[in-house]
């Protein structure tokens, strides 16, 4: 199969996907979400004026009609406006990515590469007491909660030591990537890479154990060439999986740093949607964020190709 | 051919030269900027759209009230703000006669084409139809619905026809010239002013919201003392001072000289023009500790509202902590125009109900719990105990009057469910009711730490008098719907004062109002006749005797467990001056001055 006919392939393979994630959203949100009336009807309300918003809301239709509309508002990229502060979704996402990519590009590249750089280190020098210390270590780092770190984080970097300010975001993206992102960077990094590098090192070690090393070895081959060239390309197809399946937890990871830090991104509006019950916004993100992830799982997919020709599209 | 420079000329190049330089100077002077942070993402700037706090407290900034409250006067006390002066009663509290100052201007909007535009007596008339407006659903209706001759019966037309009529003369609404309204009621009440002193009750320019339909919330268009001149959503909103502001003194009739505050407050801004600030920036920081720490790294000027959590770091022993007194940190702690409360159904068959039997359940069950635990652990002592439904800092308010009925008492409360029937008969450990069938309470809380920690302090307490406890926690729009829709047996609640006269609170046990503000559906035919009695009352003694009755009533029948006022903690940084948070205002940026220099010189170091 040619490239062309997989992506295509592919591509049609997301719509029934796309279909079950709106299913899903629609079911829960009507299931758990609140209904957001008694939030807009305010301090005093009468079951009149409930049934009112609820009629102007349209959540008094039947959830045929509703979810009809949801699958209309999908597929012509239109969510109407916030139910709790009527700006338009389409703005609200428009003007919230910006602050998260800031975040999230620096967050998962410098994260990848000290993970994978740490990891071909301490591979190398398995069973030494380098290796056993950066293993301890990354356990006890992912056994903390990730809420106990932004806490110590800000207290320290931000008021004890005062290197970055505790909070804040403008609109010059320079700024931000110099003053107000690196601690919120800082801090995702240190939280995601032990992990990574956990099981980027057993990748490394797996492929450590293969009879080509063993082959490139006794051939003469330098340990430099046979770890950067032979070694890292083959274990370059788990970890550029790793890093595709990262990235919507990546997301959601920031969505607590961009709370923590006042940053007004998608992950922010997210966690205030849902606690004012503003389906628009929920839906769109959660919509948005699910092609996202198809998205990257398919170009990750081409890119094996890239990575190993051996790999064919089936 | 050239000409030589007279004298004359050269002075004058002198004199242009200075005046470029002093202007040079001017204009070079640091503005006065005040940061501060609030607590909620905003939601938007229309003031009729208004329901949350924090949004509602920077409308306050850009429009005018038409009523006010004195900065200084504790309780607070209303003041004519846009009116000539705050309207007399007339006919036994049916009739208002709102005079409007000439001279009052919109700031600056294209919509008004470069011309000014003047506030006038119709802007009000126009934000009250908008009030009932059935499109617009405003939260903030209930404070003229049902009230105004004429008014409900053009909102019933407009949910008919699908548009409201903002043209028909509605007979309560008159406009008597072009500077005057008289508004006429149903029937007498005494406490209509204090609705025109809410920013949800700010008159709007009816072309602008017009003009901005599609997104009125974003679009602010006031007569106050700032203008939104930039708002990142959810992340940053710009108030400078308007330029088209017609600039006020502080009143200082009701100075309190005894009060540090407020001698501080005559010290810095007495007799000058107000607003003394050039831009105020406002951040919301949804969390606690970047809140406080923004604030400690001089990233922010003031800290509106702390958390309990946090008081024990900021006072210890009562007195503000050595770090933050070194760096000339001031603490100001108030007692909030509020009650935390927990409402029994009483229409549930369990809890509910008048008769002897059930009102002991309900005491009994009150008894058993203890307060002050409840204030030392979760509010760590800021709070004091509510005596009455009505907080401090508000008209009716009693100090005198004492809640025997709800002091922490296990051994009585034993006794009274001992007496009544309600016995352990299985020997479990827990009572059961008289007919012998399961007795357990049914808490109905909403989710947060707060909130879990007072389910368990229930729990704790009610296994103490033998009696079954159980937490419901659900979201908060979830515990909305039950509450509204009755289906709870007991409920935590809370109330924050709209305006500062009892009746706001006492309307929340009113049998009418079942369905709406009374949550606990607590129907009793002598409170309800005493309620109706003090509406045809202007505030007195007579008054202030029958919701002293009043309360004497809630506490015999019990359909509330009486909770705490909370103490708020507000911090501020040795530059800022004038600060007096008002009960019901919060913080007018107008009456704040900030001292540049000392600013400046603290983000230095």
């Amino acid at each position: 199969m040619n490239i062309s006919s997989f992506i295509l392939r592919r591509l049609a393979q997301m719509l029934p996907t796309l279909l079950g994630v709106m299913v899903l959203i629609f079911i829960l949100f009507n299931w758990v979400g609140g209904d957001p009336a008694y939030i807009l009807a305010g301090k005093i309300s009468d079951p009149k004026m409930i049934a009112s918003i609820r009629k102007q809301l349209g959540v008094d239709q039947s959830y045929l009609v509703q979810f009809w509309i949801f699958v209309k508002q999908v597929f012509t990229f239109d969510f109407g406006r916030s139910w709790s502060t009527n700006e338009l979704v389409s703005n609200i996402l428009k003007t919230r990515l910006g602050p998260t990519l800031t975040l999230m590009i620096p967050c998962v590249i410098i994260e990848t590469v000290i993970a994978v750089i740490c990891a071909v280190l301490v591979a190398y020098s398995r069973g030494s007491l380098i290796d056993r210390v950066v293993m301890v270590s990354s356990t006890v780092i992912m056994s903390i909660s990730f809420l106990v770190y932004i806490i110590a984080f800000q207290w320290l970097f931000g008021y004890q030591l005062q290197w970055f300010p505790v909070q804040g975001w403008t609109g010059s993206v320079w700024r931000n990537l110099l003053i107000y992102a690196p601690l919120p960077v800082m801090l995702s990094v240190f939280v995601s890479m032990a992990p990574s590098l956990r099981l980027y090192r057993s990748f490394i070690l797996d492929e450590m154990c293969n009879d080509y090393v063993r082959t490139a070895r006794a051939k003469g081959l330098s340990e430099h060439t046979v770890m950067l060239k032979h070694v890292l390309r083959n274990a370059a197809i788990p970890i550029v999986t790793n890093v595709a399946a990262a990235l919507p937890t990546t997301l959601v990871g920031l969505f607590l740093l961009e709370f923590f830090f006042s940053i007004p991104g998608l992950g922010r509006e997210m966690v205030v949607a849902v606690s004012n019950s503003d389906f628009p916004i929920v839906k769109a993100v959660t919509v948005y964020l699910a092609v996202l992830t198809m998205v990257v799982n398919l170009l990750v997919d081409v890119m094996y190709r890239w990575l190993d020709p051996r790999v064919s599209f089936k | 051919m050239k000409q030589p420079l007279s004298h004359n000329m050269i002075l004058r190049c002198v004199s242009a030269l200075l005046i470029l330089l002093s202007m040079t100077v001017t204009y070079a002077a640091q503005p006065k900027v005040l940061r501060v942070s609030i607590k909620a993402a905003e939601r938007g700037f229309d003031p009729q759209r208004l329901t949350d706090l924090y949004s509602s407290d920077i409308c306050w900034q850009i429009f005018d009230t038409v009523l006010d409250y004195d900065y200084l006067a504790r309780p607070a006390k209303l003041i004519a703000n846009i009116v000539k002066e705050v309207p007399v009663a007339e006919q036994g509290g049916r009739v208002y006669t709102f005079r409007f100052n000439p001279g009052i201007y919109y700031a600056d909007d294209p919509v008004f084409k470069g011309k000014k535009r003047e506030l006038v007596a119709r802007d009000m008339e126009y934000m009250i139809r908008r009030l009932r407006d059935p499109a617009l659903n405003a939260p903030y209706s209930w404070l003229v619905e049902n009230k105004i001759v004429g008014l409900d019966e053009i909102t019933e037309e407009a949910k008919k026809k699908g548009r409201m009529d903002y043209d028909t003369p509605i007979k309560g609404l008159e406009l008597l010239d072009k500077y005057t309204l008289r508004i006429t009621l149903k029937s007498p009440d005494y406490n209509f002013l204090y609705a025109f002193a809410i920013p949800q009750t700010a008159p709007v320019a009816r072309e602008v919201i017009e003009a901005y339909a599609d997104d009125t919330m974003a679009h602010p268009v006031g007569t106050g003392p700032f203008k939104l001149v930039e708002w990142v959503r959810k992340s940053k909103i710009v108030l400078e001072r308007n330029p088209d502001y017609r600039g006020s003194k502080l009143d200082t009739t009701y100075v309190d000289m005894n009060n540090e505050w407020d001698r501080e407050v005559i010290q810095s801004i007495a007799g000058k023009t107000l607003p003394l600030l050039d831009r105020v920036e406002i951040y919301p920081i949804e969390e606690e500790q970047p809140r406080y720490l923004a604030f400690l790294n001089k990233e922010t000027d003031v800290l509106d509202t702390l958390y309990q959590a946090y008081a024990p770091q900021v006072l210890q022993n009562g007195v503000l902590a050595p770090n933050l007194k070194k760096q000339g940190i001031r603490v100001f702690e108030e007692v909030q125009p509020e009650i935390l409360y927990d409402e029994f159904n009483m229409e549930d068959p369990v809890v509910g109900g008048y008769d002897e039997q059930h009102v002991a359940l309900r005491r009994a069950i009150v008894m058993g719990h203890n307060r002050n635990q409840e204030t030392q652990a979760i509010f760590k002592n800021l709070a004091v105990v509510a005596q009455s439904p009505i907080p401090p800092g508000v008209v009716g308010y009693d100090p005198a009057f004492n809640a025997a009925e709800q002091e922490y008492n296990p051994a009585k409360a034993k006794a009274l469910l001992d007496m009544y029937g309600y016995v352990d008969r299985d020997g479990d450990g827990y009572r059961e009711q008289p007919d012998g069938s399961p007795l357990t309470i049914s808490y109905l809380n909403r989710t947060g730490l707060q909130y879990t920690n007072q389910a368990e302090l229930w729990t704790k307490s009610m296994k103490g008098i033998g009696i079954r406890f159980e937490n419901r926690q659900v979201q908060f729009t979830d515990m909305l719907q039950d509450e509204q829709a009755g289906k709870f047996m007991f409920a935590v609640s809370a109330w924050i004062a709209d305006y500062p006269d009892a009746q706001n609170f006492l309307q929340l046990l009113y049998g009418p109002n079942t369905g709406s503000a009374n949550r606990s559906r607590f129907k009793l035919p002598a409170y309800d006749k005493l309620y109706e009695q003090a509406l045809m009352l202007p505030d007195g003694p007579e008054r202030n005797k029958l919701y002293r009755e009043m309360c004497r009533l809630a506490l015999a029948y019990a359909p509330w467990r009486l909770g705490i006022h909370r103490a708020f903690l507000h911090l501020v940084h040795p530059w800022v001056h004038g600060f007096d948070r008002h009960p019901i205002n919060h913080v007018k940026y107008m009456y704040i001055d900030i001292d540049v220099d000392a600013q400046q010189a603290a983000l230095k170091n």
